[in-house]
């Protein structure tokens, strides 16, 4: 039972490690264009790991498995090639580049993505990104600061979205973006990811806390644990896991093999 | 990341990797003797006291030794004797691009002078294997009473202005390269600003080294008089070559009371040049000398761009920005004198080391005693790109008294390859991420030059990062 | 009878040594007498005052008298491990309240012939190249005695070793000597306290070599209290192996012309230097340091911060090397000097220095030179303190910072006695 796959992202089975210590040990997951996919699950279970690998971190050795994205296998390709088929990862840590303001860093994106040649016009990207970053509520005046030097975390996740609205990728992985954040940020924030949904998007949004997902609803829910999926459900499992913890989820179905979306 | 660096890295050198096979009319041969000395002034038609001023230097020279108990080893690679000291088309300076003899105006041409001209330069002189081949000086600047000619022209035609500054900045015994250029300058820009006279368009001059085993001894004195504003642009070039070349240049400028002088390098020598320049400027009371580097280039460049802040007030900046790519050695740094109260200097440094690349900062700032209200900030940054690149700082701060507030900071960093990860997955690939990060390190630096350099300088940044990525 | 002229030979090496060491030490003799005198521009001397190496009227150290006077004197530390005191070069005193079992804790001369191999191993056994050479030979030529500490492996000594250095004698020379070897997995506290009997024109030439064993942890603190008339040179080598730590304070409160020279070697992985510095300067005191943070292999740190305060016509020279050789990635090291300026007469000279030939290195030094900040002293003197206190304050202040880096607080309390003793508060 498993999504179109010329139109999702899936993971299949996928076997991973950094140097000898394995952290992904069969993991398979589809996540559909449309639709909204959630990752919960103790800290350890590997799921910023996963969310590394799939976007083709170096540190990371994949042992067997396959990633796809939209139907073409994605492993073995540079990080920039993955991105610009479309992926994009909303880092925990974003990095900070000093020197390179934002404006020039997110235009430097679009222009990687056009063809030779082409250039990108230059009102019509500062009147879209004005428009965007007055959504997000992140002030004009940041295009000219260097990319997340000196923010604070609720800055940084915001200058993530923005990032991701600018760019209009196909698959999305938010990975622990509401870590850090305050109430109101994470409306914000929320209010940001949930105007890009939409049928020519698939999500997927790691986070160890339930409250986020009150504000982002998915369509469907997994648990992650020791690096594979050990459970899966609706939305109705993030609240259930929000009160009773993960220990009966592991307990239930931890020995179990990954059981099917 | 990719580690791996390709060996003899070329930037851009396409445009200045040529040469044409001159006629030189006038040729001193190898070497050099007192002979040398009296064949150059007896050539210029030196005034008698040009020509014992270069016999002095001449004497220093062979006095002094190769400073090589501080600075590189690499300096004893320079064969002195087998380096052309003077050659010429025994041409006077000319007066408009027409009159300019056809093989020279190719030359030229090439280096895009006729584009340059065109836009907002005053006045071009440019120097061609050691004497002005072309000069051109706009009826404006004429009628501001701005003097703009060669060193000869300026030594025998205005001694009444130059002369009293002519060596007296750097004096031929500063060092053994100031004495050697002493001996054998040849071109290069003379310049005075009458005050209050703001030179509203840089002034810019071109240099190229032709000819196996020849070398550059421009020497340049700029005087700004009271209130007198000016800036100053120079560029350079040179074809590669299989034997060593020497550039030695020397630049004096001198501020008067509140005048302002800013003197602008962008150097771009082939990668077997020796580029070892002497530049200081005097600043009187509440003027201002900056000087804006960008040494890409050469084999070693040796540069320490200076200021003597003299008069109460006064100011001096150095804004500094190295590259070194394989195989070369960037040596530069500044030297601030404080010689007044009240007195400020800034030192902005920003190295990049790539491939076997290495770059040396060398500071001094000296506060004497009895001063007041003094201030000296340096910041010097090294940004490391490959695993066998160097960098080296050694400053040297000497601060006398209380009143007076000098800072140091330097730091070294490289590009994380967390850096570049986050910046591929924005969809850049490695080298674009590359160029961004060290582009995004020197802009502030960058900002600083005029418009049409910081757009070279960019694409030169960023074919040096395209070659360095594997 | 100088001792810059007049061999060990000629005035009678220590019986008390093997002969292989007095061999050696007429070999260090030659070397020293071969060795050129530092000139004006040798790069390791720049801006030292070099009239101040004139060494030709210092004489070898005679036994001193009152032995007992200066035993009472030698009170610091009230809970101590162990103490020794040396007076011009003999030991004339040996406590011990407590140590583990197997710690050495010996002079040089005992050692070296009960345990030559380690001695051997250890004693001298890096070249001096900030600059002294000649005058390290000169102390290995004249050595008479010295503290051998040895703590072995898995020793963790909790109490603090106190060893005493006195000088008296107008002219008189003496030569202290600290070896310190920690096994591994060891730990211990050291101070040094050097002090003048007398205000008499004295020299010393004092060599400390301090090896940090893998996983050791060793404190060590130099103070010296030298006469206003004394000639010093405190040369340090530290070895530290992989995942050690070493700190070392270095407080200079008297001397009329100090030469320091820290080298720390970062040779194993993850080890670390913290190296301390805090320098009253008054009078017309010169404090020459000079040091190397040298790392040889990846992860390692150093860690430098070095506090001058500038009164009347003092003057200091700093000049540190920061050095990450080609294997060692992933090195963090930081030098930061500060020189606060204290009267119009005060020099202050600075040259931090950094070779960078690794990857993935993290380096910072930085060096400002100031005067007491308005705002505070205005701050204390609308608090009614007067002018001249809230400057001393703010100086105390300025030292407490660096007393900061060391963990243990006692020893902290300890060393903020003395400071504040010797600044009048």
């Amino acid at each position: 039972m498993s999504a179109h796959s010329s139109s999702s992202l899936s993971i299949r089975d996928l076997h991973a490690s950094i140097g000898d210590k394995p952290i992904l040990k069969g993991l398979t997951l589809d996540i559909p264009k449309g639709e909204v996919h959630a990752i919960m699950g103790k800290n350890g279970a590997g799921k910023s790991t996963l969310a590394k690998i799939m976007a083709g971190h170096p540190d990371y050795t994949v042992t067997s498995g396959d990633v796809l994205l939209d139907g073409e296998s994605i492993l073995g390709l540079e990080p920039d090639v993955r991105a610009r088929l479309g992926l994009f990862l909303a880092f925990q840590y974003p990095m900070e580049i000093p020197g390179v303001t934002i404006a020039n860093f997110i235009r430097a994106a679009l222009q990687a993505r056009l063809p030779e040649g082409e250039e990108l016009e230059a009102t019509d990207y500062y009147a879209k990104l004005y428009a965007k970053m007055d959504a997000l509520s992140v002030p004009r005046n940041f295009t000219s600061r260097s990319v997340n030097e000196g923010f604070s975390g609720g800055e940084k996740k915001r200058c993530e979205i923005l990032q991701m609205a600018m760019l209009e990728p196909s698959y999305a992985v938010l990975d622990e973006t509401d870590s850090g954040l305050d109430i109101d940020a994470l409306k914000i924030v929320s209010a940001g990811v949930n105007a890009l949904r939409g049928p020519n998007i698939g999500m997927l949004v790691i986070t160890h806390y339930q409250r986020l997902l009150d504000y982002i609803v998915p369509d469907k829910v997994h648990v992650m644990s020791e690096g594979s999926i050990i459970h899966s459900g609706d939305k109705d499992l993030a609240l259930k896991l929000e009160a009773q913890g993960y220990d009966w989820v592991e307990k239930e179905f931890g020995e179990s093999d990954t059981k099917a979306a | 990341m990719s580690t791996e660096t390709k060996p003899d890295i070329d930037i851009d050198r396409s445009v200045g990797d040529f040469r044409y096979e001159m006629d030189y009319a006038f040729d001193a041969g190898v070497g050099l003797t007192e002979a040398t000395i009296d064949y150059i002034s007896d050539v210029k038609g030196d005034p008698d006291w040009v020509r014992a001023f270069r016999k002095e230097g001449y004497r220093k020279f062979l006095e002094k030794p190769m400073p090589t108990h501080w600075a590189t080893k690499d300096l004893e690679s320079i064969v002195f004797e087998n380096i052309r000291y003077y050659l010429s088309q025994g041409q006077i300076p000319k007066r408009t691009w027409d009159e300019v003899p056809d093989d020279i105006k190719r030359t030229f041409e090439r280096l895009g002078i006729p584009e340059q001209e065109r836009k907002f330069l005053s006045g071009v002189e440019a120097q061609f294997d050691s004497e002005a081949a072309y000069s051109n000086i706009k009826a404006a600047v004429g009628e501001q009473g701005v003097i703009f000619v060669g060193s000869s022209e300026g030594l025998k035609e205005h001694p009444e202005i130059f002369k009293k500054w002519f060596g007296k900045v750097i004096p031929s015994g500063d060092n053994k390269f100031s004495a050697l250029n002493s001996a054998v300058f040849s071109g290069g820009s003379f310049i005075y600003v009458p005050p209050g006279v703001k030179v509203k368009h840089p002034l810019q001059a071109y240099f190229r080294i032709n000819a196996q085993n020849f070398g550059q001894f421009e020497r340049t004195l700029i005087i700004v008089d009271e209130g007198a504003e000016l800036t100053y642009m120079e560029g350079c070039t040179a074809p590669k070559f299989e034997t060593a070349t020497l550039h030695s240049a020397v630049v004096e400028l001198v501020a008067m009371k509140g005048a302002k002088i800013q003197y602008i390098t962008v150097q771009n020598w082939s990668s077997n040049v020796f580029n070892l320049v002497t530049k200081r400027g005097i600043a009187h009371e509440d003027a201002e000398v900056k000087w804006i580097d960008c040494n890409i280039g050469s084999r070693l460049t040796m540069k320490y761009p200076g200021v003597v802040m003299k008069g109460k007030g006064a100011r001096g900046e150095v804004v500094s920005i190295a590259l070194a790519g394989d195989g070369q050695h960037q040596d530069t740094g500044a030297k601030m004198i404080h010689a007044a109260d009240n007195t400020t200097s800034n030192i902005i440094s920003k190295s990049i080391s790539l491939g076997t690349g290495r770059s040396t900062y060398r500071g001094m700032v000296h506060v004497p005693k009895h001063l007041k209200g003094c201030k000296n900030n340096t910041e010097c940054d090294a940004l490391l790109i490959n695993t066998n690149s160097r960098t080296d700082t050694y400053p040297a701060i000497s601060v006398r008294g209380q009143g007076n507030a000098v800072q140091h900071e330097a730091s070294v960093s490289q590009i994380s390859s967390e850096q570049i990860f986050y910046m591929q997955q924005r969809g850049l690939s490695e080298a674009a991420a590359m160029s961004l990060a060290v582009n995004g390190f020197v802009n502030d630096l960058v900002q600083q030059f005029p418009m049409e350099y910081s757009v070279e300088l960019k694409r030169l940044i960023d074919l040096e990062m395209e070659g360095s990525v594997g | 009878m100088s001792i810059t002229t007049t061999s060990p030979a000629e005035t009678g090496n220590s019986t008390n040594w093997p002969e292989w060491f007095r061999k050696d030490q007429n070999e260090a003799w030659d070397l020293y007498e071969s060795l050129p005198m530092p000139k004006r521009n040798d790069e390791p001397w720049r801006f030292a005052n070099l009239k101040a190496l004139d060494l030709s009227e210092f004489q070898p150290a005679k036994p001193v008298e009152d032995k007992a006077v200066l035993i009472a004197r030698s009170s610091g530390l009230a809970d101590l491990a162990a103490k020794l005191v040396f007076a011009n070069d003999a030991l004339i005193h040996r406590e011990v309240a407590g140590l583990p079992a197997g710690v050495l804790l010996l002079p040089l001369e005992q050692a070296a012939t009960e345990h030559e191999e380690l001695f051997r191993k250890h004693f001298m056994s890096t070249e001096a190249r900030l600059g002294s050479k000649k005058f390290a030979a000169l102390h290995r030529a004249r050595l008479r005695s010295g503290a051998f500490v040895h703590v072995p492996r898995g020793v963790v000594i909790e109490r603090p070793i106190e060893i005493w250095h006195w000088v008296e004698g107008e002219n008189a020379t003496i030569f202290p000597h600290t070896l310190i070897v920690l096994g591994e997995g060891a730990s211990v506290t050291v101070i040094d306290r050097f002090v003048s009997s007398r205000d008499e024109r004295s020299l010393a030439i004092a060599v400390n070599d301090l090896t940090v064993g893998t996983n050791a942890k060793l404190h060590y603190v130099g103070v010296q209290e030298w006469s206003d008339k004394a000639t010093a040179f405190h040369i340090n080598t530290t070895e530290v192996e992989r995942d050690a730590l070493s700190t070392a304070l270095q407080m200079n409160l008297g001397g009329a012309y100090v030469r320091g020279e820290s080298d720390s070697h970062l040779l194993g992985e993850g080890s670390r230097s913290v190296m301390l510095s805090i320098n009253p300067a008054n009078g017309t005191r010169e404090i020459d340091q000079r040091t190397f943070q040298d790392h040889f292999s990846p992860r390692a740190t150093s860690d430098l911060l070095y506090h001058n305060a500038l009164a009347d016509s003092s003057k200091t020279i700093f000049a540190g090397l920061i050095k990450v050789e080609e294997a060692a990635h992933e090195t963090d090291a930081y030098q930061k000097v500060r020189n606060l300026m204290l009267s119009d007469e005060a020099e202050a000279n600075s040259m931090p220095g950094l070779e960078i030939l690794a990857d993935n290195v993290r380096c910072t030094h930085g060096a400002t030179s100031g005067e007491l900040n308005e705002d505070e002293l205005f701050y204390m003197m609308a608090r009614g303190i007067a002018p001249k206190q809230a400057a001393q304050l703010i100086v105390r202040g300025f030292f407490g910072a660096v007393l900061e880096h060391l963990e243990n607080r006692d020893l902290q309390d300890h060393l903020g006695e003395i400071l504040d003793h010797k600044l009048n508060l």
